[in-house]
């Protein structure tokens, strides 16, 4: 891949990596349409729901601890301020740390729009630094912003030397993707420009670079790393910018997901020399192991990690073999993020439960190193094939799916998708964090959360005869991919 | 008095839309015709010579300066012939939205009632081609009806004038805006009354009115006056009046077919190249 820090601007994940959000098919044909390129994406007459790429790169950069987000544009693009406020809080009191993070909307207005408020910006700039002194700022684009051509780019360099913290422009406006997770790459781009450091001559770290969501299995990744001899620096959540001045220097980067690392792993590496650890993730068993032991091979720590492995399979793997007699035979529809679905789908297999569709929210063709994601890799050497589609949420095509195939189970990471299989009589499991399935203490965790639901189901069938849902039984008749169009 | 006809006057950037318009419009009030014109360019320079200058404060800068509680006086201007002139303004070059300011400035015109019933017409002054939804303003809510579009010989304006008339095509078949026909200022380009009458016919309209060149225009504008002001027995002040009564007895109204690159550049070939074009010597 080409990086280029010095434009602020970064591609949209559809011209970077050929990223989609419409395919119905299989994960082989997906995964060979990937690898061979002719692989393009469809897309449907309408949309049912979705979200804005700027809530994730804006998400991404206020979690950083002390800095300032100043988000150009009129007041209800920074309606999720309070959301990343009272979550960035939320987060900080979990650890014990403070986050005087702030976010501020420029309230742009009719006359702004039409003269371009660029002065009022360099004010704001200006201001916000008097009065919160930030450790770093970010001044991020709207979509009002981004049709008008404001020149944020001018602004931001012109109060460089005054404000003397590191600031970024951030050009994040809503419309230029369908695919959401570009809001991941524009934040680490930003947070990558301005913010980190080339590393310091004679430095030998023994950190690693954890890309993840919110930090919830810090203490035990931790304590984890420890008996390796590495420190794992969590990002972006309760980040210090001091912290992330220097992940340049780290022995290596790794992430929870691969859709949320992907970019920030590989322009490390490129520029910096810092390996990207490519490997599929940490959930599951094989997962796990798969990870730790490319963790071993970037860092040479590869006999510490086969003693923790062997010391953890001895704990664990009996009882998870006991668990998962349980669970042979079940079938399952998933539907998550690319950078989840492909993962807990091998796990599901691991555990003897049947995928009978996947769903991915998007999918990444290729990461930015030209490969096909490690976790599609891994199923096809596995000869794991299954019916697979790449929606972004589109929940009348899960509900479809789930009247069709009738699953014993729905698993999804995403709010509100799993309230909607229940309400089907389908159980659910909300794989809400980001570590519920992280290596073999989890999984186990995990195998017995799918037990504890399928076991007793009066609850979701009492709940789907209450309720009517929006769909008719016409829908239900209908292939799921009846509203597709052809990829032009 | 009729009914209010709403013109908006479209054209390549630098055609002569402004000059145009403002010596159509003395052209009316000789004929005794209430006229407002409404410049849509951030320049502020589509009443200058009906004003005498740039005198005019523009409804955007009075709205960012006063707010938008201000009387209609602020911002309108009575000029040559009792002409009422407005200027919409605009950003400075190469910041904000000059469009989102057209409908911003339309809109506060509305409000204000600035349409009042003595109006025979509204002529609003467009800058060059239509770039985006704002520069469409004037064609769109049913404001202007009707369309004329200044054009001469020159390749380049008919590109434009046949780009504008997809924009009339797009809004004719929801708002009812129709194009009223090409007005040539004419540039003395070989063949130019021909080709303009081809291109015209090609785009089902019609050639309304051939302005010659004179260069009494340009004396007029270096003294802020139209020609019929400026120079009220000259021959190009007649001109102007017969456009005025082109445009009063005008009745073709028309949806635009607008034509391929391919076609328009047969249209060109056709009436454009001339034999002594390849008759180079050194």
């Amino acid at each position: 891949m080409a990086v280029n820090l010095n434009n602020s601007n970064v591609a949209t994940r559809e011209n970077r990596i050929g990223s989609i959000t419409g395919y119905i098919g299989s994960l082989s044909d997906l995964a060979s349409q990937s690898e061979c390129g002719t692989l393009k994406g469809c897309s449907r007459c309408f949309s049912q729901s979705s979200t804005c790429l700027s809530s994730c790169a804006l998400g991404q950069l206020s979690a950083i601890r002390d800095v300032a987000i100043i988000h150009h544009g009129p007041a209800g693009c920074s309606v999720l301020s309070a959301n990343a406020y009272y979550l960035d809080k939320v987060m900080a009191k979990k650890r014990g740390v403070t986050n005087d993070t702030v976010y501020v909307g420029t309230d742009m207005n009719e006359n702004d729009t039409i003269f371009g408020s660029t002065e009022s910006l360099r004010s704001i700039i200006i201001e916000v630094n008097r009065r919160y002194s930030p450790k770093a700022i970010f001044v991020t684009s709207s979509c009002a912003t981004g049709i008008i051509g404001e020149d944020i780019d001018s602004v931001v360099d012109d109060v460089r030397d005054e404000v003397n913290v590191p600031i970024a422009a951030v050009h994040c406006e809503g419309f230029k993707s369908r695919i959401w997770a570009t809001g991941f790459d524009i934040a680490d781009h930003a947070v990558l420009s301005s913010i980190v450091q080339p590393p310091r001559e004679n430095v030998k770290s023994n950190k690693i670079n954890f890309k993840n969501f919110y930090e919830s299995a810090r203490p035990e990744i931790i304590e984890m790393f420890r008996q390796f001899d590495l420190e794992p620096v969590f990002l972006y959540c309760n980040s210090t910018v001091e912290e992330l001045s220097h992940i340049s220097e780290s022995a290596a980067t790794t992430c929870i997901c691969g859709t949320l690392g992907n970019y920030l792993g590989n322009v490390l590496e490129e520029k910096y020399g810092v390996p990207y650890v490519r490997s599929i993730n940490q959930c599951g068993i094989t997962g796990f192991e798969t990870w730790l032991r490319s963790i071993g091979m970037a860092t040479g720590r590869s006999e510490k990690i086969e003693k923790y492995i062997e010391e953890q399979r001895a704990v664990y793997m009996p009882q998870i073999e006991e668990v998962k007699k349980e669970l042979k035979g079940l079938r399952a529809v998933i539907g998550m993020g690319p950078g989840y679905t492909f993962e807990v789908s091998r796990v599901l297999n691991e555990l003897g439960i049947e995928v009978v569709w996947a769903l991915a929210w998007h999918y990444d063709k290729k990461y930015e190193n030209g490969d096909v994601p490690p976790s599609m890799k891994y199923l096809l050497d596995n000869d794991i094939d299954f019916e697979a589609s790449v929606a972004d949420q589109q929940n009348f095509e899960v509900m479809n799916i789930l009247h069709k195939y009738q699953p014993d189970l729905y698993l999804s990471r995403h709010p509100g998708s799993t309230v909607w299989a229940i309400k089907n009589g389908t159980p659910a499991v909300y794989v809400a964090d980001e570590y519920m399935i992280f290596g073999y203490k989890h999984t186990l965790e995990f195998a017995y959360a799918i037990l504890n639901s399928i076991r007793n189901r009066s609850f979701e069938q009492n709940l789907a005869k209450r309720v009517k849902l929006p769909y008719t039984d016409w829908w239900y008749k209908q292939d799921v991919g009846t509203f597709l169009e052809e990829a032009k | 008095m009729g009914e209010l006809r709403q013109i908006a006057i479209y054209g390549k950037g630098g055609i002569g839309k402004s000059t145009t318009t403002q010596n159509l419009t003395a052209g009316l009030c000789e004929h005794g015709k209430k006229v407002m014109v409404v410049g849509c360019d951030p320049k502020a320079d589509s009443t200058r010579l009906l004003l005498g200058g740039l005198a005019q404060k523009t409804v955007l800068d009075t709205i960012r300066e006063e707010g938008e509680d201000i009387s209609l006086d602020r911002i309108m201007k009575e000029g040559f012939g009792g002409t009422k002139c407005v200027e919409s303004g605009g950003p400075e070059p190469g910041v904000g939205c000059a469009g989102r300011g057209i409908i911003t400035s339309i809109n506060m015109l509305e409000n204000l009632g600035a349409y009042t019933d003595d109006l025979d017409y509204v002529f609003y002054d467009v800058l060059g081609d239509v770039v985006c939804g704002g520069f469409a303003m004037p064609i769109r809510e049913g404001k202007a009806k009707e369309i004329y579009i200044v054009a001469s010989g020159e390749m380049m304006a008919l590109y434009a004038a046949n780009n504008i008339s997809k924009g009339i095509q797009r809004y004719a078949k929801t708002g009812g805006v129709r194009l009223g026909g090409i007005i040539c200022n004419s540039r003395n380009v070989d063949r130019e009354m021909d080709l303009l009458r081809a291109f015209s016919k090609e785009l089902g309209t019609k050639l309304l009115y051939f302005v010659p060149r004179n260069n009494v225009v340009q004396h007029a504008e270096i003294h802020k006056k139209t020609v019929i002001e400026y120079n009220p027995g000259s021959s190009q002040a007649q001109e102007y009046r017969n456009l005025a009564q082109a445009v009063i007895d005008n009745k073709d109204f028309v949806i635009p077919t607008p034509m391929t690159q391919e076609r328009l550049e047969e249209i060109l070939m056709e009436y454009g190249m001339m034999d002594m074009a390849d008759d180079y010597r050194i």
